[in-house]
């Protein structure tokens, strides 16, 4: 994901100085990203250079300048959220390489399959339990509530890992039929 | 160790002489204080499973012992008092008693173990007020939602202070919310050193509350895996933004 789409559109709701785009960026994933500093200085000079930002108001105490997305940065932003994800489905797990690679041998051992497959299902279920344990950790915090952004986000987690698992199911159901 | 259900390869077929297992060779222990949750698809045996444990069905071969009670070989009396004492159950449909109130329904447990009437309606009213559903005591379960029914259900359960809570599918028919409430005073009943075994087909919910995963197929165990809290994958590594913030 990048960080330039993610900083613009902070700065289409309003002008923000560089450590404010930190901490916002910071409360929104509930503190798990520790965001550099240098780094949001060096993306606004681009975004500015480009003139998808500008400058706000005047430099205040300790010579901040606030930035706001122009014209063009807001088009820009628009269009971006405007056209939907149309890449072909991406499985980027190795785990569809391991099963592909083992299914195409010769002699496909069976079992090394279901092994492999088991030792995924487990990862996957702690990764769930991961999720659920890190959703109720920010539960308590204003942005981890209940339809929150980051709400949301870890439901997402959650129902891919779970599109996982039923695809792990389903593939130890048709291994051991055969 | 401490097992509370000790089963030794333990098969139910379906019927009498009818050669097809509903449950086929188990054999595990769930220690005190677990919080174990039961996966499978439909027809893999989980009811069964949780049946046996209850002391609502005998296996047809193998040892079952929950509670230090043989449930192949117990009287029916010794069975009948296990299920009122030393189980709690939750369904997924509640199974309330329309016609009695909250109270009473919470009470019934208690007064068929033989507790007096007043002692067991000042228990009924402390177990509804420790899961915040006080003000309910009076009212028919009719006029509840169904995460009030199912609170009230947990107290009922919970109102002999059993050894074991088996928990049968029991967010099935509420709404999210309302199911997260119910699983959080799971949660906290097996904080409380509770043995909590809960049934379900939902893996993300097994997973979220579930200190150890049993998976069902075909009546066998399948797999058996305990989770840990480790607490790795932020909300900033789902969606990859970690490396370029660093």
């Amino acid at each position: 994901m990048s960080l330039r789409l993610g900083i613009l559109g902070l700065l289409t709701s309003g002008p923000l100085h560089g450590y404010e785009v930190k901490q916002q960026f910071e409360e929104i994933l509930a503190g798990t990203w520790d965001l550099n500093i240098g780094s949001v200085y060096q993306m606004l000079q681009r975004l500015e250079r480009d003139g998808l930002v500008q400058p706000s108001g005047s430099r205040g105490d300790r010579g901040r300048q606030e930035f706001v997305a122009t014209e063009e940065g807001r088009r820009l932003f628009d269009e971006w959220l405007d056209n939907p994800d149309k890449q072909p489905e991406l499985l980027r797990e190795e785990i569809y390489v391991k099963v592909l690679l083992l299914a195409l041998q010769r002699e496909p051992d069976t079992a090394r399959i279901l092994k492999v497959l088991d030792n995924q299902r487990h990862a996957y279920l702690q990764r769930l339990r991961d999720l659920a344990d890190q959703e109720r950790a920010v539960q308590g915090t204003s942005s981890g509530q209940t339809g929150s952004p980051l709400a949301l986000l870890f439901q997402a987690g959650r129902l891919h890992t779970e599109a996982s698992l039923k695809w792990i199911d389903a593939c130890v159901e048709q291994l051991s039929r055969n | 160790m401490n097992a509370i259900v000790v089963m030794q390869n333990v098969s139910r077929l379906f019927a009498e002489n009818s050669g097809v297992a509903a449950l086929d060779g188990i054999s595990l222990d769930i220690e005190r204080g677990e919080f174990a949750a039961v996966v499978g698809p439909s027809g893999s045996g989980k009811s069964t499973l949780l049946n046996l444990i209850a002391g609502l069905d005998r296996p047809t071969s193998g040892r079952v012992e929950v509670c230090g009670i043989d449930v192949g070989g117990a009287s029916e009396s010794a069975l009948a008092k296990h299920r009122r004492k030393g189980v709690g159950f939750v369904f997924q449909f509640f199974n309330l008693i329309e016609s009695l109130t909250v109270l009473e329904n919470v009470m019934v447990p208690a007064e068929l173990a033989g507790v007096r009437r007043g002692k067991a309606k000042a228990r009924a009213l402390e177990q509804l007020d420790e899961l915040g559903a006080a003000e309910l005591a009076r009212r028919y379960p009719e006029t509840l939602s169904g995460g009030q029914r199912q609170r009230v259900a947990l107290a009922r359960a919970l109102i002999n202070a059993p050894d074991l809570v088996l928990a049968d599918e029991p967010t099935g028919a509420l709404d999210t919310r309302s199911g997260k409430n119910v699983m959080d005073l799971l949660a906290g009943m097996n904080e409380a050193g509770q043995t909590v075994v809960l049934v379900t087909h939902d893996i993300k919910l097994a997973a979220s509350y579930g200190r150890r995963i049993l998976t069902l197929r075909d009546g066998r165990l399948a797999d058996d895996t305990r989770l840990s809290v480790q607490r790795t994958g932020t909300a900033a590594d789902l969606i990859g933004w970690t490396a370029e913030g660093r």
